[in-house]
């Protein structure tokens, strides 16, 4: 893709530090690079959108509704030395759901595996629970928290 | 580097996400940002 763009440096193997806007119609309005070893102003690259996004007059969608978040009452169960809920843990922090998902290790506390089982059949984890809704898959826990945080594209 | 006033070329890759994205899904809907970066763990 960067070939394609022009913005790979074959000498070096690696992909130049560039920035490209491209409007709505789906023509390149800018390009600039700061080479490898250099920095993007951000606050230029801002204004610079905000410049190009006012002088566009072609068709923009509105903006895709905001996404649904967690349930209120979501709650995340891990244990240790457990990649599937390091996944999950990663994801949570990812997704910023740190204030918004409470985590239980049912490594330490028996009384949070033996409630799992009550509630979702099995004394697994990861697994998030929201009421009597229980994620035992690690793939469907983080599909769930991108659908519930992420907006559609 | 590909000239300003150009025509996008195209691309299908996947997000940080998981889901994969086309620049075809934003015609008419979005403008587009692409951020270019030779190396992982390096500044954006």
């Amino acid at each position: 893709m960067a070939d394609r763009y022009g913005l790979y440096l074959a000498d070096k193997g690696i992909t130049d530090r560039a920035t490209v806007i491209i409007d709505a119609g789906g023509t390149v309005r800018h390009v600039s690079s700061v080479t490898p070893a250099g920095k993007r102003d951000i606050a230029e690259l801002a204004a610079l959108c905000e410049q190009l996004d006012a002088a566009y007059d072609g068709p923009v969608a509105d903006p895709p509704p905001a996404p649904p978040g967690l349930p209120d009452n979501a709650s995340l169960y891990v244990k240790d030395h457990c990649m599937f809920s390091r996944w999950a843990l990663f994801a949570r922090r990812n997704l910023h759901l740190e204030d918004g998902l409470p985590v239980t290790n049912v490594s330490r506390d028996p009384a949070a595996l033996e409630h799992l089982r009550t509630v979702g059949g099995k004394p697994q984890a990861p697994a998030l629970v929201c009421g009597s809704d229980v994620l035992y898959e690690s793939k469907d826990i983080v599909d769930l928290m991108v659908r519930a945080t992420q907006p559609a594209l | 580097m590909i000239p300003v006033d150009s025509p996008a070329p195209s691309f299908t890759l996947n997000d940080h996400l998981g889901r994969t994205v086309s620049l075809t899904r934003f015609r008419d809907r979005r403008h587009v940002l692409l951020l270019f970066y030779p190396l992982d763990y390096t500044p954006t």
